[in-house]
């Protein structure tokens, strides 16, 4: 139990760091999904089952739906 | 140089405010709240005062019931805030979708993701779950029809006009609720005794399952229409 | 203390990315991060190491996990969520009028 804690750990703070590391919007995207799905998992670990439910619905799926179409229609470069 | 004083104050910043955490982590005492106190009243007597399995529906439905429609009026006003700021005209332009394998295939699987939105509302206070997972996991199926084939169907199948629908209907069962409970049991969003079944059956726990249901169509009707304003936007031309 | 520093290491992420990016969705990436970092120490601070906080029918359990900050977080992801569009649809409507997100161009839009 504590090494997958371990591992799991690791992972989250990996993909948070790329996250924050990249700058181009689309990459950072996906990589705070998949901490929201990393997060799950050590919900599920916490035994926080309503939680791990919410935050994979919600941080996994909704939230990047939400931040694509924001990207989607942003225009870049028009004020050089 | 004007860069290089504010990377360093910034650098300074971020090194106080990570070492004032750190400090004030040392000053924590260890966790108490189950000895004694609320969470240990609602652990031995949760069950029998509300008549649900799941501690956690009983805490959000409840015991706290009104931070609930707090955070139901929270999700409303973003609604709102959202459709004002992004509706100019309501042009349900689109693509013509993804290609016709994909289409078919979701065809197939939407009954089954309904199913499943609907079964973790309804089973809210037995098994993990409630209404705002299964409203998410609603209007998820809304997002994955304006995505696979395109807003304009989304639009014909459920119009902006009917999810609005679904959202006041939602609000006035949690708001209607809440009034039988003062009318009944004296308190507002009080559980009503007389809808009490027995424990572990779905028709059991009160009026939770019917707040559940009112929860769930409010937070998925308020989710989609977040969606559909955000992408209906982006195959239009001019504005 | 473990949990503690995981804390510590992903708020500090977040505060960095809002306050040191120029990017707008990188700010609001950075607040979904402390966002998320806030819940996650919450929940494991309130692991005690019992059981889910539901009754299974005959069965008597002795320990469970305190249900009510499991309840607090619930309702502050759904809250985190609809304030990330919120936010979300206002830079769409930056970028409509000037043509960036960038908050240091935007700075100087204004001279």
């Amino acid at each position: 139990m504590a090494v997958l804690e371990i591992i799991l750990v690791i992972f989250l703070v990996f993909s948070a760091l790329m996250a924050v590391y990249f700058d181009e919007e689309l990459i950072s995207i996906i990589f705070l999904s998949i901490f929201s799905l990393v997060l799950t998992a050590l919900y599920l670990l916490h035994k926080a089952a309503d939680v791990a439910l919410a935050e994979a619905v919600i941080g996994a799926g909704l939230n990047t739906a939400i931040f694509m179409s924001a990207i989607s229609q942003i225009r870049h470069g028009d004020s050089d | 140089m004007n860069k290089l004083m504010k990377k360093i104050m910034i650098s300074v910043v971020l090194t106080g405010v990570a070492f004032a955490l750190y400090q004030n982590f040392s000053l924590m005492p260890e966790y108490q709240g189950l000895n004694e106190g609320l969470s240990n009243y609602i652990i031995k007597s949760g069950l029998n005062d509300t008549g649900s399995l799941n501690l956690i529906t009983a805490v959000l439905y409840d015991y706290r019931a009104f931070d609930s429609l707090g955070e139901s009026t929270v999700i409303f006003g973003a609604v709102s805030g959202i459709v004002l700021i992004l509706s100019r005209k309501m042009l349900p332009v689109s693509s013509k979708g993804l290609s016709f394998i994909v289409k078919r295939a979701l065809g197939i699987m939407t009954p089954f993701i309904a199913l499943f939105g609907f079964y973790v509302i309804t089973h809210g206070h037995l098994t993990p779950g409630g209404g705002f997972q299964g409203g998410v996991i609603l209007a998820a199926i809304s997002i994955i029809f304006s995505i696979v084939y395109g807003s304009a169907f989304d639009y014909r199948r459920y119009s902006p006009q009917t999810k609005t629908l679904f959202e006041t209907g939602g609000a006035l069962t949690f708001l209607g609720l809440g009034l039988a409970g003062i009318l009944m049991e004296g308190a507002f969003l009080q559980n009503l005794g007389f809808l009490t079944a027995e424990t572990g059956t779905l028709i059991s726990a009160g009026s939770i399952p019917y707040i559940n249901i009112g929860v769930g169509f409010k937070v998925g009707a308020g989710l989609a229409i977040i969606f559909y304003s955000m992408i209906q936007k982006t195959f239009e031309e001019d504005f | 203390m473990f949990n503690n520093l995981i804390f510590i290491i992903l708020f500090m992420l977040g505060f960095y990315a809002l306050i040191m990016k120029t990017n707008l969705i990188k700010n609001v990436i950075g607040l979904n991060l402390m966002e998320a970092a806030v819940f996650f120490w919450v929940i494991a601070f309130s692991d005690i190491g019992g059981e889910v906080a539901i009754h299974k029918m005959g069965e008597e359990v002795t320990k469970f996990n305190d249900p009510v900050p499991q309840a607090l977080t619930l309702t502050g992801i759904v809250i985190g969520a609809s304030t990330a569009a919120l936010l979300l649809t206002l830079i769409i409507e930056l970028n409509k009028f000037s043509g960036t997100i960038d908050r240091d161009q935007l700075e100087g839009l204004n001279d």
